[in-house]
Formats: C-alpha cells, sequence, structure tokens
C-alpha cells in the first residue's frame, strides 16, 4: 500500500517537476539563457582566462548597475513606455549622494537615501508629465535627460566630487562572503522585482496596462497611478545604479551615465521584452545585461579593438529582436 | 483651465530659467572672449578654467566658458555658430576634430572675432595661434620614458597594452602615433588596445579586465590620465599585478591629476606626462586680448611647416622621485 503511494507521489512529483520545466524551457528569458550560456561555453573554451572566478564575479559585478538600472526600465517598457533619462538620473543621483556626504557632512545611509529620493523624484517628474500633461513618454524622458544632466554639471561645475566616506565604498567595493556587493544588490532588486511583477497584484496591472491601456482603464484600474508610479520606481532604481557606480569608483562624476541609457534598454530588449509594452521579465533583463558584460569582457580578453564592442552588441540586439518576432510570427 | 495653469507656469519656468542664464550678462562694450572645451564635465580641462577666469580677472575682461556636452565635433560647430550669432570677441578652442572645425573657425574670423586653439589644434583654420603641448610630442616623450624605464631588460620581448579614449579623437591619435612611433625596432611590443570612449567606469572596466587575464603583461601605456580620477581602491587588479613585480611591471600615462597623488603614493604610477592646462586658458585669453588690443602675441614660436604661431605651455615629467614637489 505505501510503496503504490509513493510511487504515485513520485509520478506526481516528476509530472509537476515536468511541466514547471516545459514551461520553463517555453520562456523567453531560458532561450536568453541558452544565448549566454552558450557565450560562456565558447568563452570558456577558447579565453582560459574568462573561467577564473574572479574573472567572471568582475564581470557580474561590471554589470550589476546596468543590470539595476535595466530592471527600472523593464517596468517602464512592459507599460509600453520608455525611459531616456536613466544615464542622466544615474549621474544625477550618484553626485547627490557623494555631495552629500564631502559637502553635506551627511552620514553614508542618509547620503544614499538622498540619492535615492532625488531618482525617485525625477522618475516622478517623468510620470506625472506623461500622464497629466499627455506627453509622450519619449519626449518627456529626452527633456529629463537633458534636465538632469544640466544639474550635474550646474552643482558641480564639472568637477569630480572625491572625499566620499569610507564606509560608502562598500557598496561598490565591498563583498560579502567573497562576493562583490554589487552582485548581492542586483541579485536582491531582481528577486524582490520578480515578485512584485509576478505574484502582486500591482505586478499584474503593470502587464496589463502594456497589454492594453484602454481595456485596463475600463476595468476599472487607475492606469494614471500606475504609470507615475512605474517611472518613478524606474527612477529610484537609476539612481541606485549610479550610486552603486559611484561608490564603485570612490567619487561623484557629472558624466557618469552618459549614454547608458542605450545600453540599459539594450538589455532589456535583449531580455525578451517587447517595445510595444506588455512582455518583458526581470531574468531576462538581467540575462540580457549579463550578456551585454560577457560580450564586453570577451572583447577585452580576447585582445579585440574596443572599435567592434558597439558592433556587435547592436548585432546582438537585431538578433535577439529578430528571433523575438519569429517566434511571435510562428504563434 | 488646469491645463492652460500649467503650461502659463511652465513658460514662465522656462523665461525666468533663460533669463537667470543671461543673467544680464550682455553688459554693452564689455570685451567677451569664451573658451570652449572638448566637453563638459571633462576634468583634463578644468585647470583651463580656472586659468581662462584668473585671466579674466587680470586684464578686466569678460570670460565665458560654453563646451559641448559630449566630445563631438558636430556639437562643438553649433557652439561656435552660436558665438559668432552672439558677436563675441574672441574664441579659444579646443578642436575635437581639426578639420571638421576649420570651416567654422574661419566663418568667425571672417565675422571679425579673435580665434586660437589651444591643447587640440585645427592647423588650417587660420587661427591666430596655438597654445598647448604638441600632442605628437607628449606621445614621444611617454614612448622615451617607457624605452628608459626597460633599458638594459632581459627580456627579449616587453608586452606593452595601450588604453585610449574615443578612437580617432586627434589628439589622442597624435599621443599614440607619437608612443607607437619613438618605440617601433624597440624589444617593446603592444598587444593591446582598448577604447573607453572618455569613459571614467569604462576605463576602470578595460584596464582591470585586461590586466587580470594578463598578468604576465610588462607594461601600460595609458594615453589618457581617465583611470587616475577615481580612488586607486577601484582598481584591485592592477594594484595587485603592480605591485606583484614593481621593478619589471611599469605604467606610463598622460595627465596628471589631483587624484594621481594616491597611485603615487602607492607606487602605482612609474611616469605621468602632465599638461599645462592652466596655462593654457590663461595664455589662450591674454594673448587674444593682447591681439584686441594691438599687441603682439607674447611667447608665439614661428615653427617649421606650422601655420600661425606656436605657445609652449610646457609639460612636466612627474616620478616617483619629484611627485610631492608636484602636489605640493
Amino acid at each position: 500500500m505505501e510503496d503504490i503511494s509513493a510511487q504515485t507521489v513520485g509520478k506526481r512529483t516528476s509530472r509537476v517537476l515536468g511541466n514547471w520545466f516545459g514551461a520553463v524551457v517555453k520562456t523567453q528569458s531560458f532561450r536568453i539563457f541558452i544565448v549566454m550560456a552558450v557565450m560562456c561555453i565558447v568563452m570558456y573554451i577558447i579565453s582560459p582566462p574568462f573561467r577564473t572566478a574572479s574573472n567572471l564575479l568582475s564581470v557580474a559585478k561590471n554589470f550589476s548597475a546596468y543590470a539595476i538600472a535595466g530592471i527600472g526600465v523593464t517596468l517602464v517598457i512592459i507599460t509600453g513606455g520608455i525611459d531616456l533619462s536613466i544615464g542622466s538620473i544615474f549621474g544625477f543621483s550618484g553626485v547627490i549622494a557623494t555631495m552629500g556626504m564631502v559637502n553635506f557632512n551627511l552620514p553614508v545611509f542618509p547620503a544614499v537615501l538622498l540619492g535615492l529620493l532625488v531618482g525617485t523624484l525625477l522618475g516622478l517628474i517623468n510620470g506625472l508629465f506623461i500622464v497629466k500633461m499627455h506627453l509622450p513618454p519619449f519626449i518627456a524622458t529626452l527633456g529629463m535627460l537633458s534636465i538632469a544632466r544640466s544639474m550635474c554639471y550646474i552643482i558641480t561645475e564639472g568637477y569630480p566630487v572625491v572625499g566620499v566616506l569610507p564606509g560608502f565604498l562598500f557598496l561598490g567595493q565591498g563583498s560579502i562572503l567573497k562576493v562583490p556587493t554589487p552582485i548581492w544588490l542586483m541579485a536582491i532588486i531582481a528577486i524582490i522585482f520578480s515578485i512584485f511583477l509576478n505574484k502582486t497584484i500591482t505586478g499584474r496591472r503593470i502587464y496589463a496596462l502594456g497589454g492594453n491601456e484602454e481595456a485596463t482603464k475600463i476595468s476599472g484600474i487607475n492606469t494614471d497611478r500606475l504609470k507615475i508610479m512605474v517611472y518613478a520606481v524606474g527612477g529610484c532604481m537609476y539612481a541606485f545604479a549610479g550610486i552603486i557606480t559611484a561608490s564603485k569608483l570612490g567619487i561623484g562624476q557629472p558624466t557618469a551615465g552618459n549614454g547608458y541609457e542605450l545600453d540599459a534598454i539594450a538589455a532589456v530588449v535583449i531580455g525578451g521584452a517587447s517595445l510595444t509594452g506588455g512582455v518583458g521579465t526581470v531574468a531576462g533583463t538581467v540575462i540580457g545585461a549579463a550578456i551585454m558584460g560577457i560580450l564586453r569582457n570577451a572583447l577585452v580578453l580576447l585582445s579585440i579593438k574596443s572599435h567592434w564592442q558597439q558592433f556587435v552588441i547592436g548585432l546582438v540586439i537585431i538578433i535577439a529582436v529578430i528571433l523575438d518576432q519569429l517566434r511571435n510570427t510562428k504563434k | 483651465m488646469k491645463k492652460l495653469v500649467c503650461l502659463t507656469l511652465l513658460f514662465a519656468i522656462l523665461a525666468g530659467g533663460v533669463l537667470f542664464a543671461a543673467g544680464g550678462a550682455e553688459k554693452a562694450a564689455q570685451r567677451t572672449i569664451v573658451v570652449v572645451p572638448q566637453q563638459l564635465g571633462n576634468v583634463v580641462f578644468l585647470p583651463a578654467k580656472e586659468g581662462m577666469e584668473q585671466a579674466g580677472k587680470d586684464l578686466g575682461v569678460k570670460v565665458d566658458w560654453v563646451a559641448p556636452v559630449k566630445a563631438e565635433a558636430q556639437l562643438q560647430v553649433e557652439v561656435v555658430e552660436g558665438l559668432i550669432q552672439r558677436g563675441v570677441d574672441g574664441i579659444a578652442i579646443s578642436c575635437n576634430h581639426p578639420d571638421a572645425l576649420k570651416d567654422v573657425l574661419k566663418a568667425a574670423i571672417d565675422a571679425g572675432i579673435v580665434v586660437s586653439t589651444f591643447d587640440a589644434d585645427s592647423p588650417e583654420s587660420g587661427r591666430a595661434f596655438y597654445a598647448g603641448t604638441e600632442n605628437y610630442q607628449a606621445g614621444v616623450t611617454c614612448g622615451e620614458e617607457m624605452l628608459r624605464l626597460y633599458e638594459g631588460h632581459p627580456k627579449k620581448e616587453i608586452t606593452v597594452a595601450i588604453l585610449e579614449g574615443i578612437p580617432g579623437a586627434f589628439d589622442i591619435e597624435s599621443r599614440k602615433a607619437g608612443f607607437l612611433d619613438t618605440i617601433k625596432g624597440s624589444n617593446l611590443k603592444v598587444v593591446y588596445t582598448g577604447a573607453c570612449d572618455d569613459d571614467v567606469d569604462k576605463s576602470v572596466v578595460i584596464v582591470e579586465d585586461y590586466t587580470r587575464s594578463n598578468p604576465d603583461l610588462d607594461a601600460w601605456f595609458m594615453a589618457g590620465g581617465w583611470p587616475y580620477i577615481v580612488q586607486p581602491g577601484a582598481m584591485p587588479e592592477m594594484i595587485k599585478w603592480k605591485l606583484a613585480d614593481p621593478d619589471n611591471h611599469k605604467v606610463v600615462t598622460m595627465d596628471v591629476f589631483p587624484s594621481s597623488k594616491d597611485f603615487f603614493d602607492m607606487g602605482l604610477i612609474d611616469v605621468a606626462v602632465g599638461q599645462n592646462f592652466y596655462q593654457m586658458g590663461y595664455l589662450s585669453v591674454e594673448n587674444i586680448n593682447n591681439i584686441l588690443d594691438g599687441k603682439p602675441i607674447e611667447g608665439g614660436m614661428v615653427k617649421e611647416g606650422f601655420p600661425g604661431l606656436f605657445i609652449d605651455t610646457g609639460g612636466q615629467l612627474v616620478t616617483p622621485e619629484n611627485y610631492m614637489a608636484e602636489f605640493e
């Protein structure tokens, strides 16, 4: 009797696991993961330095900031929006946090909090312009790109902010259990946002908003509030990425994050999100950022001229989108 | 109604901003000399700004610092076009590209503006003078210093990695050319060139990644000082590599910043070739003012094959032996 029930439980378990595995395999994130795995295997074979733990940890540390900013813009892209102010908010928040310590003698935590608040506020302003003034997201965030970058130069007069508190360096240069802090932070944020998007009502509403805004509105959901929140959360994430980078380098730079918006959006697109909205995952974005990080690292390790870097990344973006379109056509 | 209020507010903010930015700046009849660096926020140019401001105070002329947000020639062309429209008296510019700026600088000269260049020249533009270090020569100096560091070294082949900024940028390419021409035929062999696009974070990533994966590398030549703007703690691999064999692992870099001192303290730089950007800013304003007053250009040299006058602002060779004096 016991044997029979054990067999039944075993069959059921394997069926559940099989279904789960089948579902995972079908996801876009898994396909992107396969691309990343293939890249890693190729690099593993042709470049011995690639396989060292220190190199892999360094690659992960370097793409952490892109991934965190990418997670922020993933939410925006899922709603069908776009945010071009990523790099400027990234730079401005890093400058604000470091100036908080250097110019206003704030301790580390309040300074970091100040940077995050400023990033959130700028994101909130983006959202308000889009929702209340009906500006297209492209235009509103393009304006913010210029405004925030300009503010970086105004408040620093172009000088880097030096003399941060030693405790601040832990965010970007420290490590826990030999794993660099930025990787832990990226993992924590990725888990939180994965749960948020998939397991909460608000998360599901964000997908609904991107899938069909009118239908979502008709069903009684306050889409305006949702959009404003998404841009504000995005701003907070770009700020966090900027603060981590400021900590990694030990300075606040007014030029930090220049052009990073395209890198973060590229990570999201490579990760399988659709720029038309309704589709996208946190896991996909993290893998997209990882692919870009691995590519950059590979070009250095293989001594390939940096001139090729943008070429290769551009090619990967186009291939990723073509594959996505083919998949959608088949459906 | 709500929209109307919002729009009115927006325009009010905008108009206020413009008026504030103008700041009553156009005080009639005051001579205005504008200095245009390659890019806003590039720390290399900040001493030039200080020199410009000091010259403005000393000479009693209005000086202005106008820069494109990115180091792009087209954006600089637009800046100069705006300055022509503004009717400024003098422009000193560090050109992102000599040919791309040539025509607009000619147009400025035709409009009666005194034009000079500093740091990065545009020789065919017809500018009155160039103030700065000769970038090719600076590269030659870096090459000579690298050769000196490895003089009599038993190794048959010394491997060198190069860090550059934006590929194709005139000043960096000139330095690279000077360096490569100098080490040609020696036992120094360039095995890698990485471009950081003038991005400090990327420069650190490139140096760290390459050093980690090539611990047997002998030397780094930094064609610009991007990695030395950060704290040394941002470059653990570089520190490990350099301190593992300081007698054989060498670093020669362009540029000296206040933050470079920490790297010298730790023995991470062997030679830094500093440029005198303060003098570039100061002498540019001073000599444009001289021309506007009908006086001769001070310190201008005639060089064979070099159009206009060359004002050598000199450079300093900073080494572990003399760096303390440099940073005092």
